[in-house]
């Protein structure tokens, strides 16, 4: 059973998009709607948008080895599958990015968004983990997030068998998976491990209340809507989505303390259901006195930067990141 | 309309594509975007780097299929796929791939250059106007080269298509890619060639301006005349200033009746009788009693091929004596 949303009605006008996303967003409308409900999961996951990524895209003409590994999951879980690319082209001591992949909770696998992680290990000498967590709504919470912790902890257990220094291991992640990196980064400094560098949450999915202004403005538009945000998180939550006693480790907007936190980066578009909740968690960790960076992109929908790589804005997005981990990462 | 269906079948399955296009741009159009988004639209629909150039805002712009902007130092290539922006030629649009276009491509074009045509349209009125004293420099045969030449720059004239120069009414000049519309009212068009040729050009202009006439009924004829057209025609201007007695006899049969000039210019311009007519808005028959009553006038008959180039020679010397 699903709870009721408010109505739409007395919402403010919509942002308008970038002129560039919004004219491409009528070819990715024709694929992805804005809006989808539960019955529609299966069509998500049988492929269209979501396209297969081989072992050679990966391997980027011999610049990485790709392997997988199966590691024991968290308490008896069931085991999880870690995809591992080691740069073989790098010389220096390598860091690490732990990476968990976005879909909402509801689709996708562990090599969706590594061709941005790949980017990054080549400019600064990172081994990827990408970890494939369960799926909602056959596993509710706390499975998907167990499964990304224990990934987590096997990994930086390894660091001297993958090939990196502990020290500079950081998660990242795009949407739901951005929500599970942020929720990583809080399990870890509750849990006393691993120690983490930095967070990288890229439009996360951060709150199952799901009630914000940006999300009831931009109904029905973009890629992502509230509507669809419901979806997921119902799928995550059951009827416990919305209520009293949701996790912060399932939704990270819950956590009531957000310090001692690794520095994070935090970047969002201005017309996406997600802009009030990623603009208020950084705000959040800096009212707890931790680092932040923020970036809310002006007229962009969830998720532009991986639908529309050549625009503009989608661009400055991607060197902004960057930009961040040099930052983060060189001495 | 079977015709209509074949080429339709052909276009099927790029139809998607070419719609896409259409709602790209039209999309572009709406949120009022600026160059650089539609070039950078041009360059990654079409898989292939394209850049945009004005040459009255001195504009470059070039956007790579992965939305990249970077300029090129080499010119565009004349075998690249390429659409005019606006009419006087001074923008233009290229796809950098030999043609020629799939119906893919040219939907891009299309679409592209009317979407840069809006922008520039909007904004162009901030360009400066041409600066005089650099019009007089490129159009000075003593003046030193290199000077000339960044003069012809600094007046956005391209430096790899021929300009030509203008004469205008009144002794004005001006300068201008030979491609570019011809501007409004009387207008001497000299030869294309280079920047360095502009001297010349200027000269030439200056005769064909001669050559040409308000285009009312008291002075019929062409507002706008190209030197390179002329011909021969050209030597007439060279004659001295001395009475001509078929100039005589016209401005004398002119001023007798209004319609007349006029008539005659039709008669030795059109080419044929019924063109003619067709030309002033009268019946044939009305044009014939017209050319009696001129030939009466003239002393010449007009409708023989001998008479007709007489009378084209008397209009031409007539219209250079009125525009010394």
């Amino acid at each position: 059973m699903t709870t009721t949303l408010p109505p739409a009605g007395s919402a403010a006008p919509p942002v308008p998009f970038d002129p560039e996303l919004g004219a491409a967003l009528t070819a990715i409308n024709e694929m992805l709607p804005p809006a989808f409900t539960a019955d529609q999961i299966p069509l998500l996951r049988s492929g269209g948008p979501l396209m297969v990524i081989t072992d050679e895209e990966l391997q980027r003409d011999g610049k990485f080895t790709v392997a997988e590994r199966t590691v024991p999951g968290l308490d008896g879980d069931p085991d999880i599958s870690l995809l591992i690319c080691t740069p073989t082209t790098v010389t220096g001591t390598l860091g690490c990015v732990y990476h968990t992949h976005g879909g909402g909770m509801i689709v996708g696998d562990n090599r969706m968004g590594v061709a941005e992680m790949l980017d990054w290990a080549e400019e600064f000498g990172l081994v990827v983990v990408s970890v494939e967590y369960r799926l909602a709504p056959e596993t509710p919470h706390p499975g998907p997030v167990n499964d990304c912790y224990a990934g987590l902890v096997w990994t930086a257990e390894h660091a001297d068998e993958l090939g990196f220094d502990a020290g500079r291991l950081i998660v990242a992640g795009g949407s739901a998976g951005g929500g599970l990196a942020a929720a990583l980064a809080l399990m870890a400094r509750d849990r006393g491990g691993p120690e983490l560098t930095g967070q990288m949450l890229i439009y996360p999915m951060l709150d199952d209340r799901n009630d914000s202004a940006s999300g009831l403005q931009m109904a029905g538009r973009g890629t992502w809507d509230r509507t669809a945000n419901d979806t997921g998180w119902t799928a995550l939550l059951g009827d416990a989505r919305g209520g009293p006693d949701v996790s912060p480790y399932a939704a990270p907007a819950r956590a009531s303390d957000l310090s001692n936190l690794p520095p994070a980066f935090i970047d969002v578009g201005s017309a996406e259901t997600f802009r009030d909740e990623d603009v208020a968690y950084a705000n959040r960790i800096w009212l707890a006195g931790g680092q932040a960076e923020l970036h809310v992109w002006p007229g962009c929908f969830h998720g532009f930067d991986s639908m529309a790589p050549q625009a503009r804005l989608s661009q400055e997005a991607k060197s902004a990141r960057v930009r961040w981990l040099h930052r983060l990462l060189d001495a | 309309m079977k015709d209509l269906a074949v080429r339709l079948a052909a276009l099927d399955a790029e139809a998607g594509a070419a719609l896409q296009v259409i709602a790209y741009f039209d999309s572009l159009v709406e949120a009022r975007a600026g160059l650089q988004s539609i070039v950078r639209g041009a360059a990654v629909l079409s898989g292939c780097p394209a850049r945009l150039e004005d040459d009255v805002r001195r504009l470059r712009i070039r956007v790579d299929p992965a939305g990249v902007s970077s300029l090129s130092p080499e010119p565009a290539d004349p075998a690249w796929l390429r659409m005019p922006i606006l009419a006087d030629g001074t923008a233009a649009l290229w796809l950098e791939r030999p043609g020629p276009p799939g119906p893919v491509e040219a939907m891009i074009l299309e679409r592209a250059t009317g979407a840069a045509r809006g922008v520039l349209d909007r904004t162009r009125g901030r360009a400066r106007a041409p600066d005089p004293a650099s019009v007089e420099l490129v159009l000075d045969g003593a003046a030193d080269p290199e000077l000339r030449r960044t003069a012809a720059r600094g007046l956005g004239l391209p430096a790899d298509r021929p300009v030509h120069a203008i004469a205008l009414a009144g002794g004005a000049a001006t300068v201008a890619a030979a491609d570019a519309p011809v501007p409004a009212g009387r207008a001497g068009i000299g030869p294309p060639g280079s920047v360095l040729e502009l001297p010349a050009s200027w000269t030439a202009a200056r005769t064909a301006l001669r050559f040409t006439a308000e285009g009312t009924e008291e002075d019929p004829g062409p507002t706008v005349v190209h030197f390179a057209q002329l011909g021969a025609l050209a030597l007439l201007a060279e004659l001295p200033a001395e009475p001509i007695p078929d100039v005589r006899a016209l401005e004398h049969a002119g001023s007798g009746a209004p319609w007349l000039l006029s008539t005659l210019d039709a008669v030795a311009d059109g080419v044929s009788l019924r063109a003619a007519a067709t030309a002033l808005r009268v019946h044939h028959s009305t044009l014939q009693d017209r050319i009696v009553h001129a030939e009466h006038l003239l002393g010449w008959n007009v409708r023989e091929p001998q008479g007709r180039l007489r009378l084209q020679l008397a209009l031409a010397l007539r219209r250079l004596h009125r525009h010394r």
